[in-house]
């Protein structure tokens, strides 16, 4: 084989180059399989991380949501029910904690009902995880932890931080453009993940279309009365510190907005719009026997202009930045140095839970709704949502479910 | 937490400055910028954030990858030459329609994939023949190529600054379709009438022999009904959405580059052009993973939060004001990361103040692209000069770009300004 003159050292170097690229790739395939390994270790983890639940003296019953409508059963969205029901005959009341887990003092304040809760009379029925799927991961590019850990006296309880949208590894692709079902409304395509733009849900629809007709048929087939959905929002966003109620429930909850006001602190209240679809708060009262009621507490770690991201900044509600778009009159919602600690979000739902309990049971004695044992705002601030965690470990045999 | 955050973005800024300084690629210097503010945060090398950061953009990335596989079938099928031969003999006689249709041709490869540089290496090649051989000087022929990718990457259905900045604030990406697509279109004709409007033309033979082949079973079924499959299926998703399954716009153009390959006259090596679509796209998806990655940390730090909140309390005459030299300045540092990193406190600043953030975000995006011809990145300025075979200075290229560029400035910001004024085109 004849080469031409020079060819040799040509080829050595060419054989050198070769070897450095190789080596180069090598050395890059390495350290991105670490990556993969070591960043997919940290999302299976969190996936699967065990969120015990302790059953409350008021627990009665635990079901899941597929034993409404078998489309759910046996999918990561087949979420646990926890029933309390009262020796008295009463009301039902569907409380859903989870909608969006990434807005964390909704899940939390439900946890202390199941925990704490005990119906004197009619039923609650509490979520603690409405879209279960979206609790497994956190939003792309927020860089929200993966989970955080509340203080407790008898060690921490550690919960998963969650997202907005459903696990796109349920859930996946996106549709060009949403259309919402039944009402054909156009919405953002990834809303489609969202739990609160699917209602009321359809049969044959996505996992989460699925996960909300499952609670259509829930609230159908328990005859739910009252539906409260616990939320969480960006102080840059206009419905906050509020109720948002369907017209059904406009004086109710015009009345817990007066009392709370006066009472405990600041709720406003406004109508759901009725052109604006897939909403707990307008389709479950278009659709169904029950008064849904939404409310949103502030929380300044959902914000765009926040600063660090950490577990700290999640549960203190304290941030430099979001307090100056405050002073530059950007936001909705007061924002100074005590921030909104998570203790102070959690009481306000737990305390609104309680006084529409209480204005329900004024307004409909037939059927009264009376719930003892669940702190209050008050309470809660006071010696904080740890409190009023129960310890899993010292817990009575059979007690403890996992969510 | 002032100081903190301006210390790891002074870190980020400066690992960047020096890994450019290394001639690393733009997307590497993202990467090591993410890195380095990771460290400078005290997170460490944090893997989750990255890896989270990496996937952002995935399903953009993938509209990107199955509509450039799309648009290079129908190039290798011969669809593009046809496209460009037929319009040159049916119109050679009347310049103006002819401008009129190659725009068009120049338009739609961006506009269907989000990128410019999908364009350029589509039609920007053919188009840059036919409008020499009608007399326009090689270098208004770049400069012509350049600005009309730039606003088709902008024009919808598919404008990543827009979808970018819309996902980073929770607005739906619905109701931009006429904002963009109304002043890309008419900046496109201003731009190419501007520049190309003139000019001594060479006779039919001389040009169409200076295009490449068409092979002669190619006709016009055989190019429109791939795209006839690709508007089939997103009409069939909008009209039954409840009765057929969700596709995403993926497989949709997968499905007309299955098309194209069903009725090309000439068989087609899909395995190589796949390749060589992924091989063409990788500075690209690397910039968007890497745009990613660097916004997570950004995120994480704190560093997006100081941008945020330093921008949204600038006055806003400021803001109007240095629009037209921001948004290119930034685009040329961070590409489509200028997108989340500016837009997002930006759309979040016009949203406050009462502008209708839709039409505010369309003027933004119809200014973006001017950056692709300025140092350090000028990614789709130096593949436009190479593919247009202009082999001048990039100084005189820039300056030919100049006039209709201020008119682009002027048009976006405009639209900012008067964002509320023009509103009613949401909802057309």
């Amino acid at each position: 084989m004849d080469l031409p003159s020079g060819s040799d050292g040509a080829m050595t170097r060419g054989g050198g180059g070769d070897r450095v690229a190789a080596l180069r790739k090598t050395v890059l395939a390495t350290l991105g399989a670490v990556l993969l390994a070591t960043s997919g270790w940290s999302f299976y983890q969190s996936r699967r991380l065990p969120e015990p639940v302790v059953l409350g003296p008021g627990v009665t019953r635990v079901r899941t949501l597929g034993e409404y409508f078998a489309g759910v059963r046996g999918t990561v969205n087949d979420c646990r029910l926890y029933f309390l029901e009262g020796e008295e005959p009463g009301g039902t009341v569907l409380v859903l904690g989870g909608t969006h887990p990434e807005e964390p003092a909704g899940r939390l304040a439900a946890w202390l009902l199941v925990e704490n809760g005990r119906m004197a009379a009619g039923r609650l029925i509490v979520v603690l995880s409405a879209n279960r799927s979206a609790t497994t991961v956190t939003r792309l590019g927020g860089a929200y932890p993966p989970d955080f850990s509340i203080p407790t006296p008898w060690g921490e309880r550690t919960f998963r931080m969650g997202d907005r949208w459903s696990n796109p590894l349920d859930q996946w692709p996106d549709p060009e453009v949403y259309i919402h079902y039944p009402s054909r409304q156009n919405l953002a395509y990834v809303d489609i993940r969202n739990l609160n733009r699917t209602w009321p849900g359809r049969p044959n629809g996505t996992l989460t279309e699925r996960t909300t007709y499952a609670f259509m048929e829930l609230i159908r087939k328990e005859g739910v009365d009252l539906v409260l959905d616990l939320h969480e929002a960006e102080l840059q966003y206009p419905v906050i510190s509020t109720i948002v109620a369907h017209e059904k429930g406009r004086e109710l909850a015009a009345f817990v907005s007066m009392l709370l006001t006066d009472t405990e602190f600041k709720m406003g209240m406004e109508y759901s719009p009725k052109t604006l679809h897939g909403l707990s708060h307008r389709e479950i009262g278009d659709h169904s026997q029950a008064i849904p009621l939404l409310f949103e507490a502030p929380e300044p770690f959902l914000d765009a202009t926040r600063g660090r991201t950490t577990r700290e900044a999640l549960l203190t509600g304290k941030d430099e930045f979001v307090k100056r778009a405050g002073q530059a009159g950007l936001l909705f919602e007061t924002m100074d140095d005590n921030g909104w600690p998570i203790d102070v979000r959690v009481g306000r739902h737990t305390s609104a839970v309680l006084v529409t309990l209480e204005v329900w049971t004024d307004f409909y004695p037939d059927r009264p709704l009376r719930l003892e044992g669940v702190p209050r705002y008050a309470d809660v601030v006071a010696l904080g949502t740890g409190h009023w965690l129960q310890n899993p470990a010292s817990a009575p045999p059979g007690r403890v479910v996992v969510e | 937490m002032f100081a903190a955050a301006g210390l790891v973005l002074g870190v980020m800024v400066a690992v960047y400055a020096v890994a450019k300084a290394f001639r690393l690629t733009t997307e590497l210097a993202m990467f090591a910028a993410a890195l380095g503010g990771s460290l400078a945060g005290g997170f460490g090398l944090s893997p989750r954030h990255l890896a989270e950061g990496a996937m952002t953009y995935l399903d953009i990335n993938l509209i990107f990858l199955t509509a450039t596989f799309f648009m290079n079938l129908l190039k290798e099928s011969g669809g593009v030459a046809f496209a460009v031969r037929k319009i040159l003999e049916r119109f050679h006689g009347n310049r103006f329609l002819l401008l009129v249709l190659l725009t068009g041709l120049l338009l739609l490869p961006g506009a269907l994939t989000g990128a410019g540089s999908v364009t350029v290496l589509i039609t920007g090649g053919m188009v840059a023949v036919v409008l020499q051989a009608m007399g326009v000087s090689p270098l208004r022929t770049a400069a012509t190529v350049f600005l009309v990718a730039g606003l088709s990457a902008a024009a919808p259905p598919v404008s990543l600054w827009a979808m970018m900045t819309a996902a980073g604030v929770n607005m739906p990406y619905v109701g931009f379709f006429w904002p963009l697509l109304l002043p890309c279109l008419l900046l496109s004709l201003l731009t190419v009438f501007l520049l190309a409007g003139k000019g001594e033309g060479a006779s039919l033979e001389e040009a169409l022999g200076r295009l490449p082949e068409a092979p002669t079973r190619m006709n016009g079924w055989r190019l429109l009904v791939p795209f006839g499959v690709f508007g089939l299926l997103v009409f069939i998703g909008r009209r039954w959405p409840h009765e057929t399954p969700v596709l995403g716009l993926p497989l949709m153009f997968a499905a007309a580059a299955g098309a194209v390959v069903l009725l090309s006259p000439v068989r087609l090596e899909v395995l190589r052009i796949a390749r060589e679509t992924v091989q063409q796209l990788l500075p690209l998806l690397g910039t968007l993973t890497c745009v990613g990655v660097l916004v997570q940390i950004m995120t994480l730090t704190g560093v997006r939060g100081l941008l945020a909140v330093t921008v949204v309390t600038l006055p806003v005459a400021l803001v109007f004001a240095s629009l037209f030299l921001v948004l290119p300045l930034s685009e040329a540092v961070l590409m489509w990361g200028a997108a989340p990193v500016l837009g997002v406190p930006l759309v979040l600043l016009f949203n406050t103040i009462g502008l209708d953030p839709i039409v505010a975000l369309a003027g933004m995006s119809v200014i973006w692209p001017l950056g692709d011809a300025l140092p350090p990145t000028a990614i789709i300025g130096r593949l436009t000069v190479q593919v247009v075979g202009y082999r001048d200075g990039y100084g005189r290229f820039l300056k030919a770009c100049a006039l209709p560029a201020v008119i682009i400035m002027a048009v976006g910001s405009a639209m900012v300004i008067f964002a509320s004024q023009l509103s009613f085109l949401t909802g057309i």
